[in-house]
């Protein structure tokens, strides 16, 4: 599944569509907690977290993920679009708890096979 | 010089601080290009103007929303164009664990201030960095208004703008030294890391992580380079007082320094360990301070130095040999 796709299944707002939007995939790391993120050795994530702020970017940037949600339906700080745009990374809103979105995404990718 | 004035907490407005006298002069041991320049250099081309400024009603909460929004770790108290004092992201953290975040800023700001004025040379503004330790100064002008503030980041700012072109120079020398060497590559790169400075920390490595991705260097071994510097450079923004984080490439092997002049860790081999951490709610509410950022420099470096000690500064040092995991991959 590409990162639109999963934006669909979770019926995300996508506020900045970045590089890799053809790629599948390959793994969903969901944590508020940036120290966690980075130790995560898969390629092509997508990072799922209720911590909106400029640091996740940069955090997703640093491990190569191909995208971030955030999730609660959380408004985002202006800079965080800019620094998207910056660092040519999707970025989206969903309104689903992180929990639920866990599950949406699970149930998607399972689907998808 | 004399150490400073002083208002009465809340009442008396603080634009009557004196600054230090004149006279000082910077270390003879500086590089010449760099004596010239913060010699010729005023504090007021290196200041803040845009100021977020808040009056003595308001409240320390709303001045922490206010440095959240707006990614900034100093907010002026100042009425009708009268200077009364700051409030630190330091005040805020101890009106957080004192519960006294809903009082009025004119309680608890920061009145015993140092000040600057805007037409001193940047050389006095170093020597106050140096002397007082503080995060930032107020710049007032000869009417005592406050017309900006000065912090060790923009002073870095100014001065790696002015001295890119020596690095270049430097650096394009350096190529054709190295232009035998395992990987073909020579990088040298500078950044300068302020204490809780959120808003720039994490871009000296986004900006590493461009500069091997422009060298096809394979994605795997940038992604080692590019956590390694990110960790350190975390590590620097959240527990140092500030400090540098050198980049090199030469001969093949990238080398991360993160140098800093405090406060040192006490026990090395625990601040190591997974999960172990000084970092308070604050910083875990950004998102970090989990206390695996080093224990993750060493997971994903081929070798990993640190040298501290209490009360003075801290050096890790991380390599990673990129001509071995090229031909690794290969």
């Amino acid at each position: 599944m590409t990162i639109l796709e999963i934006a669909e299944a979770l019926k995300a707002e996508v506020l900045v569509k970045g590089e890799g939007l053809d790629r599948p995939i390959k793994n969903v790391v969901s944590s508020d907690l940036m120290s966690d993120v980075l130790v995560v050795d898969d390629d092509d994530i997508l990072l799922l977290t209720s911590l909106a702020s400029d640091q996740v970017l940069r955090t997703a940037q640093i491990v190569g993920a191909l995208g971030v949600v955030v999730v609660n339906g959380k408004p985002l700080p202006s800079s965080m679009v800019n620094v998207a745009n910056d660092l040519h990374m999707t970025l989206m809103t969903c309104k689903l708890a992180k929990y639920q979105a866990n599950i949406a995404v699970y149930e998607a990718l399972k689907q998808n096979g | 010089m004399s150490e400073q004035p002083q208002a009465a907490p809340g009442d008396k407005p603080a634009n009557s601080f004196s600054t230090t006298s004149h006279g000082m002069s910077p270390d003879d041991s500086e590089p010449l290009v760099l004596l010239e320049l913060i010699q010729r250099m005023k504090v007021r081309d290196v200041m803040t103007t845009d100021l977020t400024k808040v009056p003595r009603s308001a409240t320390m909460h709303e001045i922490q929303e206010l440095m959240r929004k707006n990614k900034i770790s100093g907010v002026p108290v100042e009425e009708n164009g009268r200077f009364f004092g700051l409030v630190s992201i330091d005040d805020i953290i101890r009106a957080l664990s004192g519960g006294y975040i809903n009082d009025s800023c004119s309680e608890h700001m920061t009145t015993k201030l140092v000040v600057l004025e805007d037409d001193m040379p940047l050389s006095f503004a170093l020597r106050y960095f140096e002397r007082y330790h503080y995060g930032r100064f107020p710049v007032i002008n000869r009417d005592q208004r406050l017309v900006g503030i000065i912090c060790q980041r923009d002073i870095n700012r100014t001065l790696l703008r002015e001295l890119s072109r020596e690095f270049n120079r430097l650096e394009s020398k350096a190529k054709g030294v190295d232009a035998d060497t395992a990987s073909g590559i020579y990088v040298y790169r500078e950044f300068p890391i302020c204490k809780y400075d959120f808003e720039r920390a994490g871009k000296a490595s986004n900006q590493i992580k461009k500069l091997l991705q422009e060298r096809n260097i394979a994605p795997k071994i940038i992604r080692r380079i590019a956590v390694a510097a990110y960790e350190l450079e975390i590590n620097l923004c959240v527990h140092s007082d500030g400090g540098v984080l050198t980049w090199e490439i030469v001969n093949g092997k990238s080398e991360i320094i993160a140098r800093d002049a405090g406060p040192g860790i006490e026990d090395v081999e625990w601040a190591c360990r997974d999960g172990t951490s000084t970092a308070n709610e604050w910083i875990r509410s950004l998102g970090f301070g989990a206390g695996m950022g080093l224990a993750n420099v060493k997971r994903v470096s081929d070798s990993f130095e640190i040298y501290s000690r209490k009360g003075s500064g801290t050096t890790v040092k991380s390599q990673i040999n990129i001509a071995e995991a090229q031909q690794k991959q290969v």
